[in-house]
């Protein structure tokens, strides 16, 4: 038994960063890089099934991203998975999230999991679409968002709930092997100390070039990515003012504010 | 036969060959029994971890005998239990050594060789004194007595803080019984053995040797003439020896016999304890090797065998019961609670003939003698306890090792995981940019020199706190002022500094703790200093103590002896006395764990205050509640905190108006308790730097601000 975990090592901002040159990310110096909150919710997912299952079940982390991302993956090795996957290759730079998505189903093709989690979404690019496109590209059944789980390693299907709005709480069956997305507060993610950090240095991580998936440089990059990032930046400051004065000063300048604002847009 | 060689001790006499065989198979066997007892205790503790001691045999038996004979560390803070045990141990330690004379001429010297001294001035004086030693046995025993009986002290009672009433560990009555036999049965023997002389010297009264120097035993000869009295005969007086003698000598072997199953071993596991005292056990917490797989303690034998024996040495004294802020508060621990559990644990697990399977090894949960997590987060590392200890028991390394355990499993409150990551992360507990320690110097009208980039006379070690927090950034802004205004040549580290590490490694995270310490060494190592001064206590004890293990010596003093010595040389000057009446709270990191008590203390007086003592100061500090890491775990709501009791014990100085602090985490605390205390606007929490600060800066504040 088998379950595929696609993990992210996000990247969050210092304080005072900087745009690169090219204006369509931020420098990566005023980065601090972490694995993806949501992340740390589906690796103990899996960590929690295969440690309740009689039968053994494998935990395998896959990654893709360039050689500072085993730093996350062992994290995840040190939270209690098996093995670590990264793929890495320069012409992965610039992919999309459905461009990692293809990437991830070819991991999936390869290593033929029982189930596949994901985050719902990572916490620096917010797409929320790696997961259920790499379904997509598998032909797999998915579901997003996924709040309780049960499911035992092996089984044909799988029972969990998602949480609709007005409290109401949806619980579906799906057949495996499926796609799941998981949602932060599934669980309550185990602490990894640095001492179980440093003995993970001895669990593998294996790194897979695109050739070992049966991947070209078409597939991924720009050249295999449906959008581009055409710039990123921080928008004008909005203009905040407190009113003061008793009621009627305020109500007077309120109204002073807002034909001020109809007049602008007209 | 002269006068003098007939005037010696009545041993077996009028005993038949039968009776006195029968004594020495009684005597063998309890020496038997002794024998295997302390067979199973040594086998107990050779079943915990190794540990090689630092430091000389001889040099540790001086200083262990330094302890028992002056009795220094049981006078302290109750020199009434003192000096009665003080009564107990010489009277009891005189009257063995009586009896073992006895022994070494009748069984050894003068069988073997012919040696006889046991007779004439030399048994008088002896007798006189052994008669005044059982007076003093007795008197110690009958204050133990009276204090277990009728003072009803609470440090005496052993209900847990950490267990409900009705749990079968919650007040442990067997405890109790066995003090009352423990102490019976030594008053019983003491008295018996008057008895046992009165009615010897009735029964011989016809013989000159024996009656005309009965007042050689006074006490003795008191009781002769009480059962004279009451009409007691040599026939008679003989038959009641004769019996008396028997239960004399038979509860005498019994004690014996019990010493390694008992509380009576104390007589040798509190004398080991203090012979393996480490003096720097809660000052520097033990590495784990990089070899060894597992981390902290889950099983009983993770404890090395100098642990184990510590759990042995407990008197149930309840000093250090009295002592912890913890149990102060109603927290679910008592330092003496932990060890009697572990003790307990051992004494089921480890004394059998074969070892238990590991899984009944396990001293993590709520069995009785195992410690539960609650108890362990609970600790503030404070080392009240261990500092108080008359035993040398050393607490506060068996609660980290027990949370290193914790640690790994991820079994601790969900804010302190938070915060542990964050510090991986960021390198400080508030998740601020690394970038931004040293921000804090640009509001500044001067340069704060970068010691990587410049070599310079003093670094400063700044900490978390003082870097990030924004009361304690004045202070820093303040410190900085003075140092630059008493020309001392300083500089810090900007980002290069990390979190010290000091209560990443007391919460039980020796992981990370190893990488903070690795990382700050470098930092260190990378820039040119003299000596390094700290203005947070908690970096000074590890930098002093700790990072020597991890390649890091350095010179290093807390800012009040800086401070000090730059008054001494004329650099800094006192333009106003301050005049105000104050109360100075010793900082844990800075009393307790480095001694630093005068220092804070001299500076005080050369500003002018008048410094009023709390009752619980130096050595007996309360600590704030921050330590141990618990700075980083909620206080459950409603409790009081440490901090608010200690400031309730402030306010009751008539006229209090500063309470003085020495630590960035003090002053967080205790702001916080003078509000929710209600004591805002009574009196202000201020650092010694600020008051230092107010007397010499007079000639700034003249010029227009």
């Amino acid at each position: 038994m088998k379950i595929l975990v696609a993990v992210k090592q996000v990247a969050a901002l210092d304080e005072d960063f900087e745009i690169r040159a090219d204006g369509r990310d931020v420098e990566a110096d005023f980065l601090i890089r972490d694995l993806n909150e949501w992340d740390d919710f589906s690796v103990e997912e899996a960590v929690k099934i295969k440690e309740a299952s009689a039968d053994p079940v494998e935990v395998v982390v896959a990654s893709v991203g360039p050689d500072d991302v085993d730093e996350s993956l062992r994290k995840c090795l040190a939270k209690g998975a098996d093995r670590a996957l990264r793929v890495w290759d320069a012409a992965i730079e610039g992919s999309d999230s459905i461009a990692i998505a293809r990437v991830l189903a070819a991991i999936a093709r390869r290593e033929a999991p029982d189930m596949l989690f994901a985050g719902v979404q990572s916490s620096d690019q917010s797409f929320a679409s790696t997961g259920i496109a790499a379904a997509g590209l598998l032909g797999w059944p998915h579901a997003a968002v996924v709040s309780a789980l049960t499911y035992a390693p092996g089984a044909k299907s799988a029972v969990f709930r998602r949480e609709l709005e007005g409290g109401l709480l949806h619980e579906v069956e799906i057949q495996c092997p499926a796609v799941l997305t998981i949602q932060l507060g599934i669980n309550t993610p185990r602490y990894a100390s640095l001492r179980s950090i440093k003995q993970a240095a001895a669990k593998p991580i294996e790194v897979l070039s695109l050739a070992d998936i049966a991947l070209g440089a078409g597939d991924v990059g720009e050249a295999g990515s449906l959008s581009r990032v055409r710039r990123m930046y921080i928008p004008d400051k909005g203009r905040a003012q407190l009113i003061e004065g008793d009621a009627a000063q305020q109500a007077a300048r309120l109204a002073e504010i807002i034909r001020e604002f109809k007049g602008a847009q007209a | 036969m002269s006068r003098t060689d007939a005037v010696t001790r009545i041993l077996f006499e009028a005993f038949s060959t039968v009776e006195v065989r029968l004594f020495y198979v009684l005597g063998y066997a309890a020496i038997a029994v002794f024998g295997y007892g302390v067979y199973v205790q040594i086998r107990k503790y050779r079943r915990g971890a190794t540990l090689a001691l630092e430091g000389g045999l001889w040099t540790r038996f001086g200083a262990m005998l330094g302890a028992v004979l002056s009795h220094r560390t049981i006078d302290r803070r109750d020199r009434a239990a003192g000096g009665a045990h003080r009564l107990i141990f010489y009277g009891f330690m005189l009257l063995f050594a009586g009896t073992a004379t006895i022994t070494l001429e009748y069984d050894i010297l003068e069988p073997l060789f012919g040696i006889r001294f046991w007779h004439g001035e030399f048994y008088l004086v002896f007798s006189l004194i052994l008669d005044i030693a059982g007076v003093a046995l007795i008197a110690g025993l009958l204050y133990m007595m009276y204090r277990r009986g009728w003072m009803r002290l609470p440090k005496l009672d052993y209900a847990r803080p950490d267990r409900a009433p009705g749990d079968p560990d919650f007040n442990r009555p067997q405890y109790r019984r066995e003090d009352w036999a423990f102490l019976s049965i030594l008053v019983i023997i003491a008295f018996t053995g008057y008895v046992l002389e009165a009615s010897r010297l009735i029964w011989l009264q016809d013989r000159a040797d024996v009656w005309d120097t009965r007042w050689w035993s006074p006490v003795g000869a008191l009781f002769a003439e009480g059962l004279s009295a009451l009409g007691l005969g040599p026939q008679g007086g003989g038959l009641l020896r004769h019996g008396l003698w028997w239960f004399h000598g038979l509860i005498a072997l019994l004690l014996i016999a019990l010493i390694p199953f008992t509380k009576v071993k104390h007589i040798f596991t509190a004398a080991a304890s203090l012979m393996v005292r480490d003096p720097l056990a809660s000052q520097r917490l033990p590495r784990v090797p990089e070899s060894q797989e597992q981390v902290g303690a889950a099983k009983i034998t993770d404890f090395n065998w100098k642990q184990l024996l510590n759990l042995d040495a407990c008197t149930k004294c309840g000093r250090c019961h009295e002592a912890c802020p913890a149990r102060a508060v109603g927290a679910p621990l008592s330092p003496r609670d932990v060890i009697l559990s572990l003790r307990e644990f051992a004494k089921g697990a480890l004394e059998s003939g074969t070892l238990p399977a590991a899984a009944e090894l396990d001293i993590h949960g709520k069995a009785p003698g195992q410690v539960a997590m609650e108890t362990l987060w609970s600790c503030r590392t404070c080392m009240a306890c261990v500092e108080i200890c008359p035993v040398a028991v050393e607490h506060v390394p068996i609660i980290v090792q027990m949370r290193r355990k914790l640690v790994e499993d991820g079994a601790m409150d969900p804010l302190l995981t938070k915060t542990l990551q964050t510090i991986h992360k960021t390198g400080n507990s508030f998740g601020e940019s690394k970038r931004k320690r040293g921000a804090w110097s640009k509001a500044l009208p001067f340069a704060v020199k970068d010691a990587r980039k410049e070599p310079v006379d003093v670094l400063w070690f700044v900490g978390d706190y003082a870097s990030f927090d924004p009361r304690n950034q004045k202070v820093s802004q303040v410190f900085a002022t003075l140092l630059r205004e008493a020309g001392v040549d300083f500089g810090i580290l900007y980002d290069g500094e990390s979190n010290a590490g000091n209560d990443v490694r007391r919460v039980g995270e020796e992981g990370l703790y190893e990488v903070l310490a690795a990382a700050n060494v470098s930092a260190l190592s990378s820039a040119s200093f003299k000596s390094i001064v700290t203005t947070d206590p908690h970096s000074f004890n590890t930098i002093r103590n700790e990072y020597p293990d991890f390649g890091g010596k350095y010179e290093i003093q807390h800012y009040t002896t800086l401070l000090k010595q730059l008054f001494a040389e004329g650099r800094l000057q006192v333009a106003q006395p301050l005049k105000y009446r104050v109360t100075f709270h010793d900082p844990c990191h800075l009393g307790r764990f480095n001694k630093g008590y005068e220092a804070p203390r001299e500076l005080l007086k050369l500003l002018g205050c008048e410094l009023v003592e709390m009752g619980r100061c130096r050595a007996n500090s309360f600590c704030c509640g921050a330590g141990g890491g618990r700075i980083w775990i909620p206080d459950p709501v409603g409790a009081e905190k440490p901090a608010q009791n200690r400031i309730k014990e402030a306010a009751a100085i008539p006229g209090l108006e500063v309470y003085v602090v020495s630590c960035p985490k003090d002053l967080t605390m205790f702001e916080d308790a003078v509000k929710t205390t209600g004591n805002e606007g009574k009196f202000v929490v201020k650092e010694l730097i600020e008051l230092v600060r107010e007397a010499t800066a007079v000639r700034t504040e003249a010029a227009p601000a």
